[in-house]
């Protein structure tokens, strides 16, 4: 019975508190609203990085690369990261953008989904806020809809590197032979462009014939255990396996192994540590990388060049406003250079950040 | 049935009418066999096993070669291991949903103790019983999270899911370490006897899991618990501590389970787990382990292990396309699960 009255006080205690932080912010928005139009001071930027999570290497090196960039310009990049959870994202960026004076705040996000894209880009239009999203949005939103602060959107051309890798592979078994392919999440954009990249590689060589296709969800336990399955049906014909993703790859690569099967070729994409490894060993034969670190700080650099008045979002060409970025494909020839990948700060000077479009998405 | 155990009779007499009974006092008496419904039951589910293999068997020439014996054996062998642990929480009449948080941990430490890229360590043998230790403990923090603090264990054990996918997460550090120890790589690549060695590990291990369930307390606490939990306690068992060491039993067996993913895998992967904890729960419930304690068993289990990759196995073999497996798979599995439980289905009582 005594609960309530004891609470009391703290609640009371609580609501006083909020209502001087509220005042306190208050003031502080009216100071900075000179900003916001583009002219906030390096130390008054606040740099945001969110991905889904950091168990995976592809997404840390996408913050490391954010961490670079901040160090460089002498800030601090804030991490967020929300386990693939669209709710959970939806939720962090509210209250990443709660505060005000968020007019200097820059977002380098990667959205869930498709659809999660608009909630988040309509949360930074609202808060002022600059906002780069990078892999996931609805084909009919775009950044030169009236919104200001969506600086850009950054994307990669699936099916290009669905095609390079299946070229690579089909060039190593000498353009004959037969091929398993294994096929991320199917009701993703990325496994779908990918595998319609194969199927143009495939078109191509008509010495190569696809022996079966399943999917392995991305995932390389699964890869393993369909590798292992598969193989026992087409042993004696595989010449090389296509993998959506480097994690799929590298579980086929040790169903391989375990089976004894050497020379089969194995290619995937995402361009992971490991994978790079396994190229330089001659084990696996090639991947495709969008350069993840580069991402994580591309977003940033984009971000805070307009927050500086550098770079107007508004008079940025279209075609550079949601666009397919650079891709690169690694093999045994240039795999050097990408096994220990720095960071050419050259790239994020606001006159570059543009540099690697390749084109306009579509 | 009569009841040999004439120490406490009354605590023989609740527990259920045909599973093992409670070895309260008295030396354990059983027979070999499973009796009564339970019988039946295995006998349901074992048919369930043989008819689905002489579909895919008609269906695909490949299916029934030696090579694809071997390919689905192996493919078991985690998913069998991990069963056998979820088993020892289900026959308490509780649930185990960390499974694929403490392999995550689990799997990160042995890939960070055995020679790595990572770092210097080189422990071997050691690396590997640390990784099931640490598997043990999250286990026991599981189930002293249940008994000590009145939590139902669905609540405590998807929160040490969540705390064991953090220290993986924190292991990791970015940077996956690749497993370069030839010894526990062989696991996966080396073959004794046609199987690789990891299915002969699995294989002990689930020896070892049947020794437990019928020889041990453990085990053996574990059917009277999850039969009548308030009887067993009023009979003298100490349930709460029973309990605790079940689920010890279970992560130690998910440390196993994991550092076999491990030396399957390559390295350390933290979602190397993924999937594992629905499949191994539905495992057991087909093999005849149902989810209400105190029926089943591990060798009941090992039936719905094989079930379900038998399953995986014919539907890719069989040219089932990949965008319908899912969906054909989901339907012989509550299939399956409908023949294994028909048989009892009038003595399970309330179905929630």
């Amino acid at each position: 019975m005594r609960k309530p009255t004891r609470h009391r006080p703290t609640v009371l205690a609580c609501v006083v508190a909020s209502g001087l932080l509220l005042t306190a912010c208050a003031d502080d928005g009216g100071s900075t609203s000179a900003a916001g139009d583009g002219t906030c001071s390096p130390d008054e930027i606040t740099l945001i990085g969110q991905v889904r999570n950091q168990t995976n290497p592809y997404e840390a090196a996408w913050l490391t690369g954010g961490d670079t960039f901040a160090e460089s310009v002498g800030l601090e990049q804030q991490h967020l990261t929300y386990d693939g959870d669209s709710q959970r994202q939806q939720e962090q960026i509210r209250q990443a953008l709660a505060g005000s004076g968020m007019e200097c705040a820059v977002l380098n996000v990667l959205p869930n989904g498709d659809s999660d894209t608009a909630p988040i880009v309509a949360a930074a239009n609202e808060a002022g806020a600059f906002l780069v999203t990078q892999w996931n949005k609805p084909a009919e939103l775009n950044p030169w809809d009236g919104f200001d602060r969506w600086v850009a959107h950054i994307t990669y051309d699936g099916e290009e590197s669905g095609y390079l890798i299946a070229k690579a592979l089909f060039d190593r078994m000498g353009g004959s032979g037969g091929v398993i392919a294994l096929q991320g999440i199917l009701d993703t954009s990325a496994a779908q462009d990918r595998f319609a990249g194969l199927q143009r590689a495939l078109s191509e060589y008509p010495g190569i014939t696809l022996l079966d296709e399943q999917t392995a969800g991305f995932d390389r336990a699964e890869a393993l255990n369909v590798t292992r399955t598969l193989l026992t049906a087409h042993a004696d014909h595989v010449g090389g396996i296509w993998a959506a993703n480097d994690d799929m790859a590298l579980g086929a690569l040790q169903a391989l192994e375990a089976a004894g099967l050497e020379n089969v070729g194995v290619v995937g994409i995402d361009a992971v540590p490991e994978a790079i490894a396994a190229i330089q060993e001659g084990r696996m034969t090639a991947t495709v990388s969008s350069d993840g670190p580069w991402q994580g700080a591309i977003g940033l650099a984009m971000g805070y060049c307009a927050a500086t008045g550098e770079l107007d979002p508004a008079s940025v060409d279209n075609d550079d406003r949601a666009f397919f970025a650079e891709q690169f494909l690694i093999d045994q020839s240039n795999v050097a250079e990408f096994a220990a990948p720095e960071l050419d700060m050259a790239d994020f000077d606001c006159a570059n950040v543009f540099e690697r479009a390749t084109g306009p998405i579509g | 049935m009569t009841s040999p155990d004439t120490a406490q009779p009354r605590a023989a007499r609740p527990a259920p009418a045909t599973g093992p009974r409670p070895a309260a006092g008295g030396r354990p008496r059983q027979t070999w066999r499973p009796r009564g419904t339970d019988a039946v039951q295995t006998t349901a589910s074992l048919a369930a096993l043989v008819l689905m293999i002489l579909v895919f068997s008609v269906l695909d020439a490949q299916f029934r070669s030696l090579d694809n014996l071997v390919a689905v054996v192996d493919a078991a062998a985690v998913l069998a291991v991990v069963t056998v642990g979820l088993t020892f929480v289900l026959l308490l009449g509780a649930i185990d949903l960390s499974v694929e948080g403490v392999i995550g941990a689990c799997a990160l430490t042995v890939a960070l103790l055995v020679a790595n890229s990572r770092t210097g360590l080189d422990l071997g043998v050691l690396g590997v019983v640390v990784a099931v230790a640490l598997g043990a403990a999250f286990g026991l923090a599981s189930g002293l999270l249940s008994t000590r603090l009145r939590i139902p264990s669905f609540l405590t054990t998807l929160g040490v899911y969540a705390i064991g996918l953090g220290v993986a997460t924190i292991l990791f550090a970015g940077e996956r370490p690749i497993v370069e120890d030839a010894w526990l790589s062989g696991w996966a690549s080396s073959k004794f006897l046609g199987f690789a060695v990891a299915s002969w590990v699995a294989a002990g291990a689930v020896l070892a899991g049947w020794l437990t369930q019928r020889y041990t307390r453990v085990g053996r606490y574990a059917y009277a618990i999850g039969g009548a939990e308030d009887i067993a306690r009023l009979s003298g068992v100490p349930v709460a501590r029973y309990k605790a060491a079940a689920f010890a039993v279970a992560g130690a067996f998910y440390g196993l389970g994991a550092v076999m993913a491990t030396s399957q895998l390559g390295s350390g992967v933290v979602t190397a787990g993924s999937g594992l904890n629905f499949s191994a729960i539905a495992a057991a419930v087909i093999g005849g382990t149902l989810l209400v304690g105190g029926r089943g068993g591990v060798l009941q289990s090992m039936i719905g292990v094989f079930v379900l990759t038998v399953l995986q196995n014919g539907l890719i073999l069989a040219g089932v396309s990949p965008y319908a497996q899912q969906a054909v798979q989901g339907v012989i599995v509550v299939a399956a699960v409908a023949a294994a439980t028909w048989p009892v289905r009038h003595r399970l009582g309330v179905v929630k």
